[in-house]
This record gives structure tokens, C-alpha cells and sequence, in this order.
């Protein structure tokens, strides 16, 4: 597809399914039109800093925002000549799996349009499955790449934790945030990666230059097994699974020991607190990562009323977040105060130690940051990426939210590798079906993971 | 610039006198002092620390993390931890060699990020003291340590600028001005070891010299380089924090008015039983609730979830102290005793920065005075008759102020044309009584002025000798008395001022004597001595 076909495009698209918060409007200039053959194209979820496109984090209050600077994923992109077709929609500031949460209103699912696409970053993941991008980057805290990928059926990859760049990237939570890849095939994926996958001096969690040499002699080591071997938690074996993404994910297995892959059931009793660890810790770092849009910089100021009161200050259009994102606010400082600080978020960075020391015992390589030492000779870890198929739009709109739990329990699988920092990716396995393949390897084996994934999915 | 409105109070200025202590009515106090550092840059990102440019060029300095835009992440500069490390050391605390940033977290205009990164849970230092004397620092006490409970990096907020707003029927305007955003701060917190007004203006003006010696802040209150909150509590009164003081003496008046306010709620028994602290500021006259008990905020202190922690190396530890000066108190001590036996007042001089000097430093200023004096009085071991006082009246009166006069720096001076000993050679000659003190001063005024009017950086060869020559401003050695009588009788008579001299002859007015001295000096352009044309004009009106 020429570029102007694709622009061309667009409106219909977008009509149909919701992808863009904007998208661009004419083709940049003659020559990308020449070169077109072997130019990507891609889609930014909009929590990712933009010159070219206003960056509005789908939340009323960054409605009319538009940043100064490009992030440094963008600068890359750009400069290896992709072309970025527009900014995509998502759950507000990244809060939420299922792509609801915004203000632009839901994405819709190209798999079915009465499908949830899955979030947090929904129009990323629509992007490509539409087929309007060849690539589009999303960002994945709990499993907002990772979810919607399987709900969409395509490939989603959650890079291990600073090898991308945040600079730029509209904070959620960032001892978690990790921008992630979307894209039809594996190979795609792999081309993103290389070209973003940099050091970057402005993000203080950027891997480092030294840590980064020391991964290419253990991804040298890695070639040296021919096949790896996996490992299958215990602790995934849900009774809830859904029988047709059960089925599926037999199928993987069954593929992988016909090609004679070692398979071994490990325990990672940990991973079951999660889900806790995770809801203390991401919506504290939320709250606080989100005052600073304390409405008299952002959002509607009031001008009847004074912003400060009795020495304390308050704006009345902090209302500008949408509910889910209040909630997430209101929890996060509850969890903040004194008391839960020392109760609750204390212990739940003890927890996620623990869980990340579990999954070094585990690996046969040792984790370049942690330098826990293994005590098992595991390569991969598989399982899959979501408990259930997405749940109809309307189902979702129309019932009351009495438990936002529900919502939660959607990322049970992708949680415990955000927490631990490791490259994850959900494999599209059975075609054009709702439902993925979780993949995932020790920190830094990234390369490694995308080896495994060519080997094995076709 | 931003905007944003508020309802305040206009501040209303006027002095207190000071209080005496009131028997059985301890006071106590401890102080949290907010020093603000002067790195090249701030201290989370790369723009330009200049908080003082701010009053001419608003929002000049800042970069898109001090304004706190989505996306942006903080990037630790080392220098401010460099000078934390000079401060910690030189106030014998426990520098943490892992400590870490947290969150602490409340909304203000000035505040971009709705929180401000400081170090809550692991501070960069613990422990430590300041030891006041009452020798250096006029306390009551021989000697009084204030112990230093923690010191830790953060930084600086926004700077907002109250005024009135120009639109109708709106309460005060709020602008701000983000240059001083992000600006590097150490916040040093002291124990209460405070029980006079006396100890903590002597702790401030040490605190001061401290940081100016170390070159890492300018030290200033008035411009609000360090800043200074004072909690005070008199025997049970609960703690109570004093903001908003501008400078010492708002101090000082504000622990004094605070101290009676606290007598009296203890006298009346009208005291309430609480742990709550409760936060006072200082409108110019007295101390007003700024913050009560009831609405105490909780700052909900997060770690920093992106910054790593600061980890240090005992080995750098060593190196800076390495770097460190010697104590103040010392170096005034040493100059007061053998050989220097200076006055405690040229001796602080010499060792205290007072302000900040583009010209010189006290460090500067004091090794050009040793080696000056050590070369001088090397010299004079030949010629046992030297006078090593003129070495410190000569750089501090002379030397200094000429200095001043032309803007030109003491490293240039030592540097081109007046080493020390250059300067030792000069006042060897001076001494030697060949040239006059008058002339040596003009002399010496003059070639500073000759190598300021080249532009302060050519290197001038001053042979003295051959500039006394040159300018002909020899003494001259072999007096004809004769000649000399008769200029003095002519100077009588030309001032042609009777009453005068009958004053002089009668005793009653002295010293008029100079007068006529300085008249012969001017008459022999400074050639003939002082005490020659003194001796003269006395012999010539019958002086005994």
C-alpha cells in the first residue's frame, strides 16, 4: 500500500473502529512517497510525547496538550525513516485492559467489532490488526501491550524493563512502564526493537552501556543450547481458563514437544501475590506521578473561585480525570498516607523482591541487575497470555461497575513478568483467534526471545 | 508567567527589641536551614543555575523537567552531590554511602510536579556537629557544640511573586517564575541544642562562613541563598515551626516574641494537650497560625520510582576530605600566634569570606599574605631593623583597596606584575625609608592603574628601584638642614595664618602640626620625610 492510499484510508478506518486520537492528514513530503516500498509505517499510543501530533493520554484534563519535544522513541523512529501515521487511542493514562477508559470513547476490536480490543493500549493494538500500520508502539505496565495483542491477534512484545527509552513517555507508573511493540509478524517486531532498543543518556532507568555489552556475551551463550528448555509455572494452571484458549495453548505445547523441546513444571509460589503487589504499588506511583496536573497548569482553571483556601490548595478541575483514573488516584494515596505506607507499600516492594528472586532461581542465566545466582537451567517460561476472550463492548459499558476487580483479574498472567522486569511477548498462535501465547525469558534475553518465537510459531 | 490566585496578607515590618530570659522558662530551638547550592547547573537537569537571574528574565532557566512536563525524567547532577559530600565532611557527619530520593508530595503553584524530590527515608547524612566558642563567636559560653541531626539533597521550588492583580474585584495575584525551580538545595536539620538568641545568630553567621569557605552556596539570607525555618518550644510547649524569616534579625525577633507568646500560654495553663506541631510565620512583628494542628498535612513520602540511589565509594570520601580546608577557628588561631601575632580582626579578615568577591577570596587573600610575610621576613634576617606588621596593613588597607577602587582581581595582580615577592621586595624599600609612605602608596596606586589600563593581563616587569628613580621619588638622603629651615620658614609664611601657629606653639592645638608637615610634604613632593620636616618645623617655632 502507497502512503497516500494509506492516509487515504484512514478516515474510514478510524470510522469504524476508533484507532486515532489524531492522525495525520497529508502525505510529510515527495520523497517518503518515493521510498515508500521499504518504509514502515506506524502508530504512537498517545501517552508517548509527539512535536508532530498533540499527546493527550486520552484524559480531558491533557485534552488540548501538545509537547515541545518528541520522545526519544519517536526521534528514532523517525530518523530511520518510518513514517507515523497518528497517535492512538488508549485507557487514560494507561489505567485499565479493555480500552474503555477514555475520553475519545472505546476502541473496537478488528477481530470483531463488538469486541473489547483490550488496553491499556487499545488503538495501538487496533492499529495493526486493522492492517492500516505495519507497526505500532503501545506501552505496557501490568500487561497493556501483551493483553490486547492476544485479544487482537497479533504479535505484542513487552521489551525487558530500560532497554527502550522512556524519555518522553507520559508516566503511569515508571518502575513498571515499558514501551512495547505491536506488529503482524515476528520479524517486524524484531526490526522496531533494533532500531528503538538504545541506551538513552535522559532516561535515568535506561539500561546502561556496560550492562548492555555484558547482554550480547550472554546472548552469545544462549546460542550455544540449540533448544532451549521451558518451563510451565504451576502457579498459571488457572481453573478458569477459558476451554478454547486452554485448547490452544495444548496445541502450542504439543507443537514443542513434537520438535523435541524439553518441557519441565515449575513453581513460582510467589507470582500468586501479584495482583496485590501490583495494585498497591502502580496506583501509589500513579497518584503521585499524576500531580502534577494539578489543574491550574492543565485542564480548565475555574475563574470564580480562588486556588488557595486557608493555605491549602485546591483546583476544582483535577475533576478533568475520568473515574477510573480518580479511583486509581484515591487508592494510590490511600496507600501513600502514613500508615499504608509503612503496611502496605512497603510490604508490597518486599513481595515484588521476593517474586523477582523467585524467577532468578529459576533461569539458567543470572539477571544482570539483581546478580541472583540460578539455581535452575530453565531458558523459557510459557503460558497464556489471557484468562478469558474479550468481553463484548456493550456487555462492559452497560453493567455497573460494581467490581473493578473483574477488570483486574484480566492481567493475572502478564502482571508477575511486568513486576519482575522481564521481555515478555504474546504470540498470536492459533490464527485470527482472540487469544495468545505468553512467552517469556530472563532479563536481557530479549534477542533470544525473538529467536525462540521464529523457531517455534509459524 | 503562570498565574494563579490566592488570599493573603500584606507583610507589616517593625522591630523588636530584644527579651531577657524570664526565670524557670527554658527556651529551646532547633533549625532547619535550606542552603541553596551553586552548581554550574540544577540539580535534576542541564539548564543554567541562576535562581538571581530570575528578577530581570522570568522562566529564562528552565527546561522541560523543571516545568514538570509529561515525559520528562530527572537525571542526578553530581556536583550537587560533590558539594553535599564537602558539607557533611566539614561538619564531621555520616555520610550514607547508598542514600535515596523520595516524593514528598503537596500541591503549590510553585510546585510543578506536585511533589518536590527530597531524601525523607535515607538522608545523605547523619549526625555531626558545629562547635560555637565564645572566643570566635560572642556566645555566653566557653564553648557550645550544636549537634547536626541529618543533612539531605532536594530541591528547590518555583519562585512566586505576590501582587496585586490588575483586574477588577480580584483578590491578590499569584505570578511564578521557574528559574529557581529544581535548583539545588541541602536541607541541614539541627537537634534542639539552641537555648539562647545569642547561639543561634552565631551558628547562622558560622553556618555562613562554612559555606562560603567551601565555595558551595553564596550563603546569602537576603536573597534567599539559605533559608531558615526555627522551631521553638519553651519547657512543655509543644514544638512550634516558625517560617517566612527573611533574614537574622527576623530571626532573632521572632524567637524572642515566640518565647513570650510561650510564657504566657504556659502561665495561663491555657495549654492543649497535643503532639501536633503547629506552624507559625513571622509578619515583621509577631508570629501568626500559618498551618494549625488540625489541618497538618501528611506529605505521603514515596521512593522515587526512577531514581536510583546515590551509592558512593568510601574512597571518594576520603579523596574529597582530602580537598577540604583547614577549620576556620584554626586558621584565625594560627594567625594570631607566632610568627604572624596578628589582631583577631585582620586575622578574620584574612580567613572569613564575608560576601561573595569576584576579586579575590579569603583563601586567595591568605596565602598571598603568609607568603608575603614569610618572604619579607626571610629578607630581613640580614637587616634585623623590619617591621613585619607593614606586610598585613599594607595588603589589607593598601593593596585591598586598590583593588576595589580598579575591579581587578588579586590571582591577576599576584600573577603579571605583584607576586609576593614582589610585593615583599617593595615594602623592604619602603621600610628602608628610601621613598616616603605617601609616595609608595601613589607609586603603588599607579602601577595598578598602568596594569588595569593595559586590560589586566599583560605581565609587567616592576623593578621598584628603577621606577623610584624613573619618577624621581627618591628620599633625599643628605638634607642641607639650611635649605631645609628656610623652605619651612616660608611655609609659615605663606599659610599666613598666625592663630594657627600660635595655637600649635601654645600646645593647644597639637596635632595642627601635622597640617604643616603635610603642606612640607607636598612642598617636597614627598622627598623629604615626615619626621625630618615634623623635627624642622619644630625647631623652627621653638617646639620642645
Amino acid at each position: 500500500m502507497s502512503v497516500k492510499s494509506i492516509i487515504t484510508k484512514i478516515p474510514t478506518i478510524q470510522k469504524e473502529f476508533n484507532i486515532f486520537t489524531s492522525y495525520i492528514k497529508n502525505p510529510p513530503d515527495a520523497t517518503v512517497e518515493n521510498t515508500q516500498s521499504s518504509i514502515k509505517v506506524g502508530a504512537i499510543k498517545d501517552n508517548i510525547a509527539t512535536k508532530d501530533f498533540p499527546t493527550t493520554c486520552a484524559s480531558d484534563i491533557l485534552k488540548n496538550y501538545s509537547s515541545p519535544f518528541d520522545s526519544t522513541v519517536v526521534s528514532l523512529l523517525k530518523k530511520s525513516g518510518a513514517l507515523i501515521i497518528g497517535k492512538t487511542n488508549l485507557d487514560e493514562f494507561g489505567m485499565g485492559s479493555l480500552g474503555l477508559h477514555t475520553t475519545f470513547g472505546p476502541t473496537k476490536n478488528p477481530l470483531n467489532k463488538d469486541w473489547c480490543v483490550g488496553g491499556s493500549s487499545s488503538g495501538s493494538a487496533a492499529a495493526v490488526a486493522s492492517g492500516i500500520a505495519d507497526f505500532s508502539l503501545g506501552t505496557d505496565t501490568g500487561g497493556s501491550v501483551r493483553l490486547p495483542a492476544a485479544y487482537s491477534a497479533i504479535y505484542g512484545f513487552k521489551p525487558s524493563y530500560g532497554r527502550i527509552s522512556r524519555w518522553g513517555v507520559v508516566a503511569f507508573a515508571q518502575s513498571l512502564d515499558t514501551v512495547g511493540i505491536f506488529a503482524n509478524n515476528i520479524d517486524t517486531v524484531s526490526k522496531i526493537f533494533h532500531i528503538i532498543d538504545q541506551h538513552d543518556p535522559r532516561d535515568p532507568t535506561s539500561l546502561s552501556i556496560d550492562l548492555r555489552k555484558s547482554l550480547i556475551d550472554q546472548n552469545k551463550k544462549n546460542e550455544e543450547r540449540s533448544k532451549p528448555k521451558i518451563g510451565i509455572p504451576k502457579e498459571f494452571v488457572q481453573s478458569e481458563l477459558a476451554p478454547e484458549i486452554k485448547e490452544s495453548f495444548m496445541t502450542y505445547i504439543q507443537t514443542l514437544l513434537t520438535k523435541d523441546y524439553e518441557i519441565y513444571p515449575i513453581s513460582l509460589p510467589s507470582i500468586k501475590d501479584s495482583l496485590s503487589v501490583y495494585y498497591t504499588l502502580a496506583p501509589a506511583e500513579a497518584a503521585s506521578n499524576l500531580s502534577r496536573y494539578d489543574g491550574i497548569r492543565y485542564g480548565k482553571g475555574n475563574s470564580t473561585t480562588p486556588d488557595i483556601v486557608n493555605a491549602n490548595f485546591y483546583n476544582e478541575s483535577r475533576s478533568n480525570f475520568g473515574q477510573e483514573v480518580k479511583n486509581r488516584i484515591i487508592l494510590g494515596n490511600y496507600n501513600l498516607c502514613s500508615d499504608g505506607y509503612r503496611n502496605n507499600f512497603i510490604k508490597a516492594q518486599q513481595l515484588r523482591v521476593q517474586i523477582i528472586n523467585q524467577f532468578d532461581k529459576i533461569f539458567r542465566f543470572k539477571n544482570v541487575l539483581t546478580k541472583n545466582e540460578p539455581e535452575h537451567d530453565i531458558d523459557i517460561i510459557l503460558c497464556p497470555t489471557n484468562l478469558n476472550p474479550p468481553p463484548p463492548i456493550n456487555y462492559m459499558v452497560q453493567t455497573p461497575k460494581s467490581n473493578p476487580l473483574q477488570e483486574y483479574m484480566n492481567d493475572i498472567f502478564t502482571i508477575p513478568m511486568s513486576l519482575a522486569g522481564l521481555p515478555a511477548i504474546s504470540v498470536p498462535f492459533s490464527k485470527g483467534k482472540p487469544y495468545g501465547v505468553q512467552i517469556s525469558t530472563q532479563y536481557g534475553n530479549d534477542e533470544a526471545l525473538m529467536k525462540f518465537v521464529k523457531e517455534t510459531v509459524f | 508567567m503562570l498565574k494563579f490566585r490566592s488570599l493573603g496578607f500584606p507583610p507589616i515590618k517593625r522591630k523588636l527589641s530584644n527579651v531577657k530570659p524570664i526565670k524557670d522558662f527554658e527556651l529551646t530551638c532547633g533549625l532547619e536551614i535550606h542552603t541553596q547550592l551553586s552548581t554550574t547547573n540544577k540539580l535534576f537537569s542541564g539548564s543554567i543555575n541562576n535562581p538571581f537571574e530570575s528578577i530581570s528574565k522570568p522562566n529564562v532557566n528552565t527546561s522541560y523537567f523543571d516545568i514538570a512536563l509529561p515525559g520528562t525524567q530527572p537525571i542526578l547532577n553530581y556536583e550537587a552531590v560533590l558539594f553535599a559530600l564537602k558539607l557533611a565532611l566539614s561538619l564531621k557527619s555520616t555520610v550514607n554511602l547508598a542514600s535515596q530520593f523520595d516524593r514528598k508530595h503537596y500541591f503549590y503553584g510553585d510546585q510543578p510536579q506536585g511533589y518536590q524530590i527530597t531524601q525523607h527515608y535515607h538522608p545523605f547524612s547523619k549526625g555531626g556537629y558545629l562547635t560555637l566558642s565564645k572566643e570566635f563567636d560572642e556566645i555566653n559560653e566557653p564553648s557550645k557544640e550544636i549537634r547536626i541531626t541529618q543533612l539531605q539533597i532536594e530541591q528547590d521550588t518555583a519562585r512566586s511573586i505576590y501582587h496585586q492583580s490588575l483586574q477588577q474585584n480580584s483578590d491578590e495575584e499569584t505570578l511564578i517564575d521557574f528559574n529557581r525551580s529544581n535548583v539545588p538545595l541541602i536541607e541541614l536539620v539541627t537537634e534542639p541544642d539552641f537555648h539562647d538568641t545569642l547561639q543561634v545568630k552565631a551558628f547562622i553567621k558560622k553556618y555562613q562562613n562554612l559555606v562560603r569557605q567551601l565555595k558551595i552556596s553564596t550563603g546569602d539570607l537576603e536573597a534567599g541563598s539559605i533559608r531558615i525555618d526555627v522551631n521553638v518550644s519553651v519547657n512543655e510547649h509543644p514544638r512550634v515551626e516558625l517560617k517566612n524569616l527573611p533574614n537574622t534579625s527576623s530571626i532573632v525577633n521572632a524567637i524572642n516574641y515566640e518565647y513570650k507568646r510561650q510564657v504566657n500560654v504556659l502561665k495561663n495553663n491555657s495549654l492543649i494537650a497535643t503532639q501536633a506541631v503547629e506552624t507559625r510565620g513571622w509578619d515583621g512583628s509577631k508570629t501568626t497560625v500559618l498551618r494549625s494542628k488540625e489541618s497538618t498535612m501528611d506529605y505521603r513520602y514515596m521512593a522515587d520510582p526512577e531514581l536510583p540511589p546515590i551509592s558512593l565509594d568510601a574512597d571518594v570520601l576520603c579523596e574529597v576530605a582530602k580537598t577540604l580546608l583547614k577549620d576556620a577557628d584554626e586558621c584565625i588561631r594560627e594567625l594570631m600566634s607566632e610568627p604572624y601575632n596578628l589582631s583577631k580582626k585582620d586575622a578574620k579578615i584574612l580567613t572569613i569570606q564575608n560576601e561573595f568577591n569576584e576579586l579575590y577570596n579569603n583563601e586567595e587573600l591568605r596565602t598571598y599574605y603568609v607568603d608575603t610575610f614569610k618572604l619579607y621576613t626571610n629578607s630581613m634576617e640580614d637587616n634585623k631593623n623590619g617591621d613585619p606588621k607593614i606586610v598585613v596593613s599594607w595588603i589589607l588597607h593598601e593593596l585591598l583597596g586598590n583593588l576595589k577602587k580598579l575591579e581587578i582581581s588579586l590571582n591577576h595582580v599576584s600573577r603579571d606584575m605583584l607576586s609576593p615577592g614582589k610585593l615583599a621586595e617593595f615594602l623592604n624599600i619602603v621600610h628602608s625609608g628610601v621613598i616616603s609612605n605617601s609616595n609608595a602608596k601613589q607609586l603603588l596606586f599607579h602601577i595598578l592603574e598602568e596594569y588595569k589600563l593595559e586590560g589586566c593581563n599583560k605581565s609587567i616587569d616592576t623593578n621598584f628601584v628603577t621606577l623610584i628613580k624613573k619618577y624621581d621619588l627618591e628620599v633625599t638622603k643628605k638634607i642641607d638642614y639650611a635649605v631645609l629651615e628656610d623652605g619651612c620658614k616660608e611655609i609659615i609664611k605663606d599659610l599666613n595664618n598666625p592663630k594657627m601657629i600660635e595655637s600649635i606653639k601654645s600646645g593647644k592645638k597639637k596635632n595642627s602640626i601635622k597640617y604643616l608637615v603635610g603642606l612640607g610634604m607636598r612642598k617636597y613632593q614627598g622627598k623629604i620625610q615626615a619626621q625630618e620636616l615634623e623635627t624642622m618645623f619644630k625647631k623652627v617655632l621653638d617646639i620642645k
